[in-house]
């Protein structure tokens, strides 16, 4: 789920931080840089995980700024494919059901990975399966009693498969005077997309198989998408 | 900038709340140093001068890093996550006693991460489980919780911030005489370091190359 990545860069620091630690005044810089960003196919950066090398300072003409070049390595969220990781539902809507991790919220869980058949409930807001169920089509699957429905609420942990990551750089590139207002585009994506699956066993809420944690022998026949 | 390498190792997420927590504690001495001399300036002679002799304002944490790091340690100590229960020793211990069991380092790294407990867990982490392990599943499934269960009893006392601090050995220090090593930052680096057990790692994980 995390990893470490190395990086070069030329950091400034400030006159004011000359009287600190040089290593603590080039972390405080990265960390202002980096921290909570993506980074294009690299991932969401979390911390300055330790500096591997760093240059001399540099006076450069025109500021007071000690240049430094450094390599270090930042603690990186990027989750890699086929990874199993434990989120919560944030939302859920008619295409997908959209989960948090609490410090990142891009990522969703397409109807196609949810455990067959399956169905969106519009007045409860939320996706349910129903186990053992032959039915297929969502009228048909809308009709069967609220009692038989396993539903993914919100709010609840689930356990996911990871199966794609997705990365978009929607730089606004330069402005057309000649389309004027009307080349708005759609609302911005967001920079970094995690595509996963429930649609295996053992996936999905986590209530769903503890209840049933030692006979996992009976549930063989369930939950294969 | 320039991406030297976009993933140069593994972390487990309990190698990452640490590092979060000593963060954060660093974080709450440095302004309390700073609520100390600003209030040691206003009772005291009050010169008006405004340089805090060894607070440095600037190095506060930005509000970047204190969300995330805020929020991921809210993520990895809630209570469907094992991470908060678990300590370097039992970790340590775990790794051992799975290095018999030919898992990739992959896999390691999920069972770690999240501690499985039931074999259905297992499942879904260790591709053809039973094939590979029918018979070793009790014995894995009782390393684990071991691990975290003796930690449960200790978490309280031990706490986080009273970790073990390891050399640093394989970060390359140039200017040895300036650059202090990072003594603290190095937790469990070797077990999923480059050189360790990664021959069966399998192809669609497009970790490490050099």
């Amino acid at each position: 789920m995390f990893c470490l990545a190395v990086l070069k860069d030329t950091v400034a620091v400030h006159p004011t931080n000359f009287g600190a630690p040089v290593d603590d005044a080039l972390i405080a810089e990265i960390n202002k840089k980096y921290a909570n960003r993506v980074l294009h196919d690299v991932g969401l950066c979390i911390c300055v995980f330790d500096l591997s090398e760093a240059g001399e300072g540099k006076v450069r003409y025109g500021d007071g700024f000690l240049w430094y070049k450094v390599v270090f390595r930042l603690v990186v969220f990027r989750p890699f494919t086929s990874e199993v990781i434990l989120a919560k539902v944030k939302s859920s809507d008619e295409d997908s059901i959209r989960l948090t991790l609490g410090f990142f919220d891009d990522i969703y869980i397409p109807t196609a990975y949810l455990p067959q058949p399956t169905a969106f409930d519009p007045n409860e807001r939320a996706h349910f399966w129903l186990p053992d169920s032959t039915l297929t089509g969502a009228s048909a699957l809308l009709d069967t009693p609220v009692a038989e429905r396993m539903y993914i609420d919100q709010g609840e942990a689930l356990r996911v498969r990871v199966e794609a990551d997705e990365f978009c750089d929607d730089e606004p590139g330069p402005p057309r005077a000649a389309e004027g207002v009307t080349s708005r585009r759609e609302p911005t994506r967001p920079p970094y997309i995690v595509c996963c699956s429930i649609a295996e066993q053992g996936l999905g809420p986590v209530a769903w198989w503890n209840g049933s944690g030692q006979a996992d022998d009976g549930g063989d026949e369930i939950g294969e998408g | 900038m320039e991406v030297v390498n976009p993933r140069a190792a593994l972390l487990s997420n309990y190698e990452v709340l640490s590092l979060l927590r000593e963060l954060e504690s660093e974080n709450l001495l440095r302004t309390k140093a700073a609520l100390r001399i600003k209030r040691e300036e206003e009772t005291g002679i009050g010169t008006g001068g405004s340089l805090p002799l060894g607070g440095n304002p600037h190095l506060e944490a930005s509000e970047n890093l204190r969300t995330i790091e805020v929020e991921a340690i809210g993520y990895l100590s809630a209570e469907y996550l094992p991470t908060a229960n678990q300590t370097e020793e039992g970790i340590s211990r775990l790794v051992k006693s799975l290095a018999s069991c030919n898992l990739t380092k992959a896999e390691k790294l999920q069972i770690v991460n999240l501690a499985p407990t039931i074999p259905v867990e297992l499942y879904v982490i260790v591709e053809e489980l039973e094939d590979r392990f029918g018979d070793q599943l009790d014995d894995i499934l009782e390393n684990i919780r071991s691990s975290t269960t003796s930690a449960r009893e200790t978490a309280q006392t031990n706490g986080i911030n009273g970790q073990v601090e390891h050399s640093a050995d394989t970060v390359q220090v140039i200017q040895d005489g300036q650059w202090d090593e990072d003594a603290d930052a190095i937790y469990e680096e070797d077990i999923y370091d480059d050189t360790g057990a990664g021959n069966g790692v399998e192809g669609d994980l497009e970790m490490d190359e050099d």
